[in-house]
């Protein structure tokens, strides 16, 4: 049974890179954006004076919030809304596919994607002059997390609310920004009154950007982390709860369509 | 062992009988026609054949089989929809799916290139499906159905919405697939298509086979040998007429024809009808959109 997951798993994530490196445009727009907001942001916070270190600590934010946020819940929201669209899910269903290799094989697409993007943000922020330290396998370890979280999301959105590929913006901007903006993508959460402090530690966002900036931009340890992986641990497996419910509903309505 | 075997299967949805003891089979190298009019329950039997629908009661048998997981080796569906991933390459579509079958990567290599040698696909093995034409997505839709050497195929309108030349290439390719010995299930609109395909028909009404046969099976199963279209200023003299001589009336397209008990010659037909003023006459065999017609009730009597 684990073998065929892993290579179900595998043949579900190799079609979907095949599909992403056809659709150049979505992948273009993938490193245009992070890429031009980690230079905004960083210029601007680095105000003339120290632009090394404003790098360092804005290109976690940017890699977690403008980066693996659009690539890996956006495009896991397209992913599922383009498959009940073109009726390929329909014909899954009828394959012997299961649906926990269905999901595993769209986690390894996007970590693939995952790091790609980071490879391109750090490369970049390296150029302006950041630098990089802390541990890169906790590092990637807090990647994988956000990007099983935002994967599980995705299945929910996707499930739920995108019927067509047309559908996709509307619950990913409603619901994502909004995290992105409270949880320090764009600007410090010190910037932030007490009260909307209070609400980002609810912010998987926060956590994801306070554990990689802490790791990467300030060579924290895991100790010094824990408790926002703990966090991100526990929010990583309600997405995916979330995420395989809603998929299943979904199932059971396409079976009956 | 017939491949597939329908045994008073029944479901209803909200309190609604869909399927009504609904019972066929299906052998080794034929083609059977699902034929009927929409909502006569021919995609719910497609449903409940693939597992994605339990029936209410009733058996379906997939070569002796009732398990799901099984059955999904055993059949290969192509769905009336073009559902198969349009930024692959016809070659890819065939390798995600035999993957996702479990074939080696040796069995992968060997069977896709089947598939393509059979469906003609060389030239266009490596075009991405959204850049082929309907008729040659059509294919590739039944290709990608055919990945797992499966016993029974089912077609779901296979030629729906294809040009006529898409649609004559299409049918030598499935009487190709009736050759290799696996059985057909194969539902459509097109009645000239079941006639030339189908070496059984049954024809679905109200939930259940109201009828079925080979076609010459179908054609004895009505009182009519052949059909007379007479075209004459006063209808009512010709029904008339027609009845005097004992042989049913049935409007098709608003046009009446007449059922003829035996073959009659254009001479005689004339001959029947001296004293009306008949604008045309002509003799037409009887095809199995009359049969159709009648079984689903659709054939209005003059």
């Amino acid at each position: 049974m684990p073998y065929r997951i892993f290579f179900e798993s595998i043949a579900v994530s190799r079609r979907i890179l095949i599909e992403l490196a056809r659709m150049r445009r979505s992948l273009v727009f993938w490193v245009i954006f992070p890429t031009l907001m980690l230079l905004l942001f960083g210029t601007m916070y680095a105000g003339g004076k120290h632009p090394g270190t404003s790098f360092d600590h804005t290109a976690p934010g940017i890699l977690v919030g403008a980066a693996l946020f659009f690539s890996c819940l956006g495009g896991t929201v397209s992913t599922i809304a383009a498959e009940r669209e073109r009726r390929t899910l329909r014909r899954l269903l009828l394959s012997p596919l299961s649906p926990a290799s269905y999901f595993l094989g769209i986690v390894v697409a996007y970590l693939v994607i995952a790091l790609a993007q980071t490879v391109i943000v750090y490369g970049i922020a390296l150029g302006f002059g950041g630098h990089f330290q802390g541990n890169w396998l906790l590092g990637l370890a807090i990647i994988g997390l956000c990007v099983f979280s935002y994967v599980g999301l995705g299945f929910f959105f996707g499930a739920r609310f995108a019927r067509r590929t047309e559908d996709v913006n509307g619950p990913v901007a409603s619901f994502g920004v909004p995290l992105l903006v409270l949880g320090g993508t764009f600007f410090p959460v010190a910037l932030l009154p007490e009260n909307l402090l209070m609400l980002a530690q609810a912010d998987p966002v926060f956590h994801m950007n306070q554990a990689l900036k802490g790791v990467w931009a300030e060579g924290k340890t895991l100790v010094e982390v824990l408790p926002n992986l703990m966090f991100l641990a526990g929010f990583a497996v309600l997405a995916l709860w979330l995420g395989i419910r809603s998929y299943r509903a979904m199932l059971s309505q396409e079976k009956s369509a | 062992m017939n491949i597939l075997e329908i045994r008073g299967v029944n479901k209803s949805f909200d309190g609604k009988l869909v399927l009504d003891g609904l019972s066929f089979s299906v052998a080794p190298g034929e083609i059977y026609g699902l034929l009927g009019p929409n909502g006569s329950g021919k995609t719910t039997t497609i449903n409940i054949l693939c597992s994605l629908l339990a029936a209410d009661s009733g058996t379906t048998r997939v070569m002796g089989t009732d398990s799901g997981d099984e059955r999904k080796r055993l059949i290969g569906f192509a769905p009336q929809e073009i559902s198969i991933y349009r930024d692959l390459t016809c070659a890819e579509n065939l390798d995600f799916f035999s993957r996702l079958y479990g074939l080696s990567s040796q069995q992968r290599r060997e069977r896709v290139s089947e598939l393509i040698e059979a469906f003609h696909l060389g030239e266009y093995a490596n075009t991405c499906v959204g850049n082929l034409s309907g008729g040659w997505q059509r294919r590739i839709n039944i290709a990608v159905a055919q990945v797992h050497a499966p016993r029974l195929l089912i077609l779901d309108e296979p030629t729906a919405g294809l040009d006529i030349e898409a649609r004559h290439e299409l049918w030598q390719l499935i009487q190709r697939l009736h050759q290799s010995g696996i059985g057909i299930l194969l539902t459509t609109h097109h009645l000239e298509e079941a006639e030339l395909l189908c070496s059984r028909i049954g024809i679905v009404r109200n939930g259940h086979i109201a009828r079925e046969g080979t076609l010459a099976e179908l054609r004895d199963s009505i009182p009519a040998q052949q059909l007379a279209m007479v075209e004459a200023g006063d209808e009512e003299a010709v029904s008339a007429r027609a009845r005097e001589h004992g042989w049913e009336v049935r409007r098709y397209g608003g046009k009446p024809t007449l059922w003829l008990p035996r073959i009659f010659s254009l001479a005689e037909l004339v001959e029947v009808f001296a004293g009306i003023s008949v604008t045309s006459m002509a003799l037409k065999p009887v095809g199995l959109e009359h049969i159709y017609l009648e079984v689903t009730g659709a054939g209005y009597t003059v």
